[in-house]
């Protein structure tokens, strides 16, 4: 059966999706650079969003029937906007760390360990 | 041979770029590699969007994510990418417990993706009908009026009760809060040397 | 009964009342920051006193407005016209004379309590007295307060007081206490002007109280000073002798009568209660005094409880109490509840005999002296001892003959004895405040003699010039810095507005005036003293020639008094202001006082001369005093029934009064001549009089030995007493309580030991394991980012892998 003749439906997006999630958490994970941790953090955000919007769309689920309707579409976009939020004031943390410590590593900032 | 479904080609394209390079962004170690990596993941997203049908999602994508986060992510990447800090080595260690994790949540992940029959598809290959362009909805209902229910019931629903005036608002706001924070974290302070004014 | 007095009387005098109050809770509150110093407070106490002033001038004019004052023997006649019909019933067909209650204003302003038929109230009783009373009042403490404004301005920075000597040799120095003394001022005047406000004898009982710790706040105003301290206390304990003898009155009263009211008020349903003066001189009984059913009842309380026994069976229970009403007329005709009549009005006399300084008690008022001189003012003439004159005035109509008679003789007593001491003493205050005591005993004897108005007359008279005096005695203590009038003298030159104003009083005191000598000058011309004494001597005389025994005597100690009077009023003007210095220091440094001062002194000095005027239907303190007399007769005593009270407006007859004022007038001119050839020309030397009759100089210098005579009789039985409770109280006692002390210490030990091992072990214990608990826990808390984010993961895929495995089973 040739994977490209056939239809694809939400379970290929939410496996894109899955995907995209867990680079995401590996970078976050892994990563010692700040801006590393910053990327992941985009990554797991978009793997998200597909899945919203991907659930969001008619002609991809055998039935006809979109599970969220637009909602989901909307919560991608609120989504997106508070990413940009977020990157906003996670870099602006980020270089006043830098300032201070002379330092993006994230395991150097570890002054309110137990 | 069966014919080739146009969709679901530029679906796994799309998907694959977007998969690998996050993968990439993942394994490199160089800081500015990998904001160039995000940028074609991201934007291979926006595609994948586009592919779902929500083609105002999939530009905002583009627009905001890829003109706009990014760009900022970059910039940040500028500003602090110097000597020891373009490349950061972690400690194999950490690698292989990540690893671990990874296959542990992809493995947690897929198959629940497969796990709805509905999800897995039309039964047709006679798919990708006609697309609606979503920008007018979603913008009436950012506005108050939800015009993709206006005939469901209960009727309160086609009122404007469902709609996303106030979220939008307080995203607004919040962004708004959340620019002059930025700007107040982010300005260099200059730090005066009290040690010397004493003298 | 007049509408608009009725309502209007009991508002106006009660701002009057409670503006003082006003004043001391404020300078109690912010005293201190009162302007610079807390002068302030004295503005305010003055200006409370002076609203309060105005207050009560208006309501005298509304009274005499509504009830205009005519001459004695119209009275009558104008009660008849009058409003008041209440109290007329049964008065009509009794003799020549209509006779009438006086017109008053009681009512209650608010209900403390109710004790069965026991009201305890707030309220208030307004008649003519209780209004002169109130403008009197005002009025002078209005003038000493001003007085006192300049007087006390030592107070106004930190001082030092040379009189007392620390133990490290130096004098002691202390910051001022200006508004503290007005505080106590306005104090005073509150406690004074509610004892007269008084509608019930219970109220009257507290403010007494009130009047009591104010006099005694006040003399002990300077209260480092030994002698000051102790002649406070002196004051405070020697009144609470009295005072317990007043509250055997009050029971005795409580116990016969059920009330405390005094007059008749109406109750909330309409009906009138009886007050103690109706139940005592009822309309029915023609004002004459009669023992109430009440005391009756309860005298003949064996025979009441006889009879009620006997009904015990009887299905009628209202047929005993039909019974007893109807034997209580004969029950009285036997005297029964008589004598505790004569106990509520003995009792109550001792009161006054306390706070009036009547002997046996008088002996705190000349040491009460240790306060400021606005104090002594205050307290020995407006104030603190005219409550008493004031309190036996209004208590008249419950007095028995007996008690009366003891009023008499005690005035008596006093007065002589007062005067024979004011002569050898040599402190310019101590003799006025001798003079004080004497003058009250006139009052006294005044009232004992049946001479009602004249007694009261004398007290509003008196207040004026003796007031006058002790602010005159005052303002030269505040030149010369001493008391002793043998370090005075020639100070007129130095001090014209003082000395001038001081023999206006003096000429007060002495009752100097014209007797009435011709036909057509039938009241003669004077100064106030001249008539209000006038009056006493005259009601004593017609005492005389009514009741030859007792009369005599009692005529005798008046006549004698006033030319001691004379004599001793006229030996301190004339040391003090006449002939040359005898101290040059102290005529160097003499000085008039500020104007503040001697402005209220010539205001004074006014009323002294004019408060006795009669100026018919405008101004008469005696018609006004008249108004308020209750009418009838005190009746026949059972222990003296052939002592009679002759009527005071046989007083007047020019008979009488033509002898009284000849005796008056010559007994005062011979004591100022002795005076004026003793210490004014200096023709005979005092101190050679001194030689010749030594005895008896010691013994008056010495106050008649009373203070050594109460040291044996009381104070050292006392002194006795205590030391063997003492020796109970250490041997025995003591020895109890610290075996006790000592047990209880042994069970505390042994508590201690568990509370220490075993409540704290346990406590410790617990408190080791959290805190090992938390710092096992704290290695959890590693800062590093990554690792958390590591332990979401596994967390969530530890979740989903147990739902999983929940769900698949």
């Amino acid at each position: 059966m040739n994977p490209l003749a056939e239809p694809v439906g939400v379970s290929h997006f939410m496996a894109v999706g899955a995907v995209m999630f867990v680079s995401g958490v590996v970078c976050m994970a892994a990563k010692r650079n700040a801006l590393g941790v910053l990327m992941g953090i985009e990554l797991v955000l978009n793997g998200a969003n597909i899945n919203f919007v991907a659930l969001s769309s008619e002609f991809l689920s055998s039935n006809g029937k979109s599970g969220l309707g637009l909602d989901g579409q909307f919560v991608a976009l609120f989504v997106i906007v508070l990413a940009a939020a977020e990157a906003a004031v996670a870099l602006a943390i980020t270089l006043n760390f830098y300032n201070n410590h002379a330092t993006v590593d994230v395991d150097r900032a570890d002054e309110l360990k137990g | 041979m069966e014919p080739l479904n146009w969709h679901t080609f530029f679906f796994f394209l799309f998907a694959l770029v977007s998969c690998a390079f996050a993968v990439m962004v993942v394994l490199s170690s160089n800081i500015v590699r990998m904001a160039f990596y995000l940028t074609i993941s991201l934007g291979a997203t926006a595609g994948l969007f586009f592919l779902a049908g929500a083609d105002f999602v999939g530009a905002m994508q583009l627009l905001i994510y890829v003109g706009g986060t990014l760009v900022l992510l970059v910039f940040g990447v500028m500003l602090t990418a110097q000597g020891p800090f373009v490349s950061m080595k972690t400690r194999g260690g950490d690698w292989i417990l990540a690893a671990l994790l990874a296959g542990s949540l992809l493995a947690l992940l897929v198959p629940a993706a497969f796990v709805v029959p509905e999800w897995r598809g039309p039964a047709s290959s006679e798919v990708a009908p006609g697309l609606k362009p979503t920008s007018t909805p979603l913008g009436m209902g950012l506005l108050g009026v939800r015009v993709d229910k206006l005939n469901e019931r209960p009727e309160a629903l086609a009122r404007g009760m469902s709609s996303y005036l106030l979220p939008f608002e307080i995203v607004s706001v919040h962004l708004l809060v959340v620019l002059v924070g930025a700007a107040y974290l982010a300005r260099t302070k200059r730090r005066r040397d009290t040690r010397l004014e004493s003298l | 009964m007049n509408e608009t007095l009725a309502a209007s009387l009991p508002t106006l005098l009660g701002i009057a009342w409670l503006l003082p109050l006003v004043s001391f809770t404020l300078i109690v509150l912010f005293g201190p920051r009162m302007g610079k110093h807390g002068i302030g407070a004295a503005y305010l106490a003055t200006l409370a006193i002076v609203v309060g002033f105005l207050c009560s001038a208006i309501a005298l004019g509304m009274w005499v407005s509504v009830h205009p004052l005519s001459p004695a023997h119209a009275a009558a006649e104008e009660h008849a016209i009058d409003v008041g019909r209440e109290h007329e019933a049964g008065a009509a067909e009794h003799g020549h004379e209509d006779l009438k209650a006086p017109n008053y204003y009681a009512g209650d302003l608010y209900t403390l309590g109710q004790f069965g038929k026991l009201k305890v109230t707030i309220g208030y009783y307004i008649d003519a007295l209780t209004v002169g009373m109130f403008a009197m009042v005002t009025l002078i403490a209005s003038c000493i307060h001003f007085y006192a404004i300049g007087y006390m301005h030592d107070e106004l920075h930190d001082v030092t007081d040379h009189e007392v000597v620390l133990s490290d040799g130096h004098h002691l120095h202390r910051p001022g206490r200006f508004h503290r003394f007005f505080q106590y001022l306005s104090l005073f005047c509150f406690s004074m002007l509610g004892l007269v406000y008084a509608g019930n004898i219970a109220m009257v009982f507290v403010f007494w109280e009130l009047v009591g710790i104010c006099s005694y706040f006040l003399i002990g105003f300077y209260i480092e000073r030994k002698s000051a301290s102790n002649a406070a206390n002196k004051a405070f304990i020697v009144n609470r002798v009295g005072d317990f003898g007043m509250i055997i009155g009050l029971m005795a009263l409580w116990a016969g009568l059920g009330t405390f009211a005094f007059g008749d008020t109406q109750e909330a349903d309409g009906s009138i209660s009886h007050g103690i003066f109706s139940q005592v001189r009822g309309a029915d009984s023609h004002y004459e005094l009669t023992v109430p059913d009440g005391m009756v009842r309860a005298a003949a309380y064996q025979m009441v409880s006889e009879v009620s026994v006997d009904h015990r069976r009887n299905p009628d229970p209202l047929a005993a109490e039909s019974e007893i009403a109807a034997r209580v007329p004969n029950y009285r005709a036997q005297h029964y509840g008589y004598w505790l009549l004569v106990v509520a009005g003995v009792g109550i006399f001792c009161g006054c005999v306390g706070k009036s300084a009547q002997f046996p008690l008088h002996v705190w008022l000349p040491d009460a002296m240790e306060g400021p001189t606005p104090v002594s003012a205050l307290v020995h003439s407006a104030t603190m001892v005219a409550a008493g004159v004031y309190l036996a005035g209004r208590f008249y109509p419950v007095f028995t003959p007996e008690a009366r008679l003891v009023i008499a003789y005690t005035g008596g007593i006093t007065l002589f004895l007062a005067a024979t001491i004011a002569i050898t003493a040599t402190d310019i205050k101590r003799v006025l405040a001798y003079s004080t005591v004497s003058q009250l005993g006139y009052m006294m004897l005044a009232l004992g003699v049946g001479g009602w108005v004249a007694g009261l007359f004398h007290l509003i008279t008196h207040a004026f010039f003796k007031s006058l005096l002790f602010l005159c005695s005052g303002s030269v203590i505040h030149a010369c810095h001493t008391n002793e009038m043998p370090n005075m003298g020639g100070l007129l030159k130095k001090m014209p507005w003082t000395g001038w104003t001081m023999l206006v009083g003096c000429l007060a005191i002495i009752g100097a005036g014209l007797p009435p000598v011709f036909p057509f000058w039938p009241f003669g011309f004077g100064l106030s003293g001249f008539y209000s004494k006038d009056s006493i001597i005259a009601q004593a005389y017609s005492f005389w020639t009514a009741n030859p025994t007792h009369g005599m005597i009692l005529f005798a100690a008046a006549a004698g008094g006033a030319s001691m009077t004379a004599f001793y009023m006229f030996r301190l003007w004339f040391m003090t202001f006449i002939g040359p210095p005898r101290d040059h220091h102290i005529y160097d440094h003499a000085h008039e006082s500020p104007r503040i001062m001697y402005v209220p002194l010539v205001i004074l000095a006014t009323f002294a001369v004019v408060i006795g005027w009669t100026l018919s239907g405008v101004w008469s303190v005696t018609d006004l005093l008249e108004q308020a007399r209750w009418p009838g007769e005190a009746g026949e005593g059972v222990l003296l029934p052939n002592l009679v009270y002759p009527n005071e407006h046989v007083s007047h007859e020019p008979a009488v009064h033509l002898i009284a004022g000849l005796t008056a007038f010559s007994t005062a001119l011979g004591g100022v001549l002795l005076a004026f050839v003793f210490y004014g020309a200096r023709w005979l030397n005092p101190a050679e009089a001194r030689q010749q009759f030594a005895p008896i100089y010691t013994f008056l210098l010495n106050k008649w030995y009373f203070d050594e005579l109460y040291q044996v009789l009381f104070v050292r039985p006392v002194h006795f007493v205590a030391a063997i409770v003492a020796w109970f109280d250490k041997q025995v006692i003591d020895g109890l309580i610290h075996n006790l002390a000592r047990w209880t210490r042994g069970v505390a030990e042994i508590d201690d030991l568990i509370d220490r091992y075993f409540v704290d072990g346990f406590v410790n214990l617990f408190a080791a394991w959290t805190w090992s608990l938390g710092n096992s826990l704290r290695g959890m808390q590693t800062g590093k980012l990554r690792q958390y984010v590591m332990l979401i993961v596994i967390g969530t895929v530890a979740l989903a892998v147990i739902v999983n495995f929940a769900s698949a089973q």
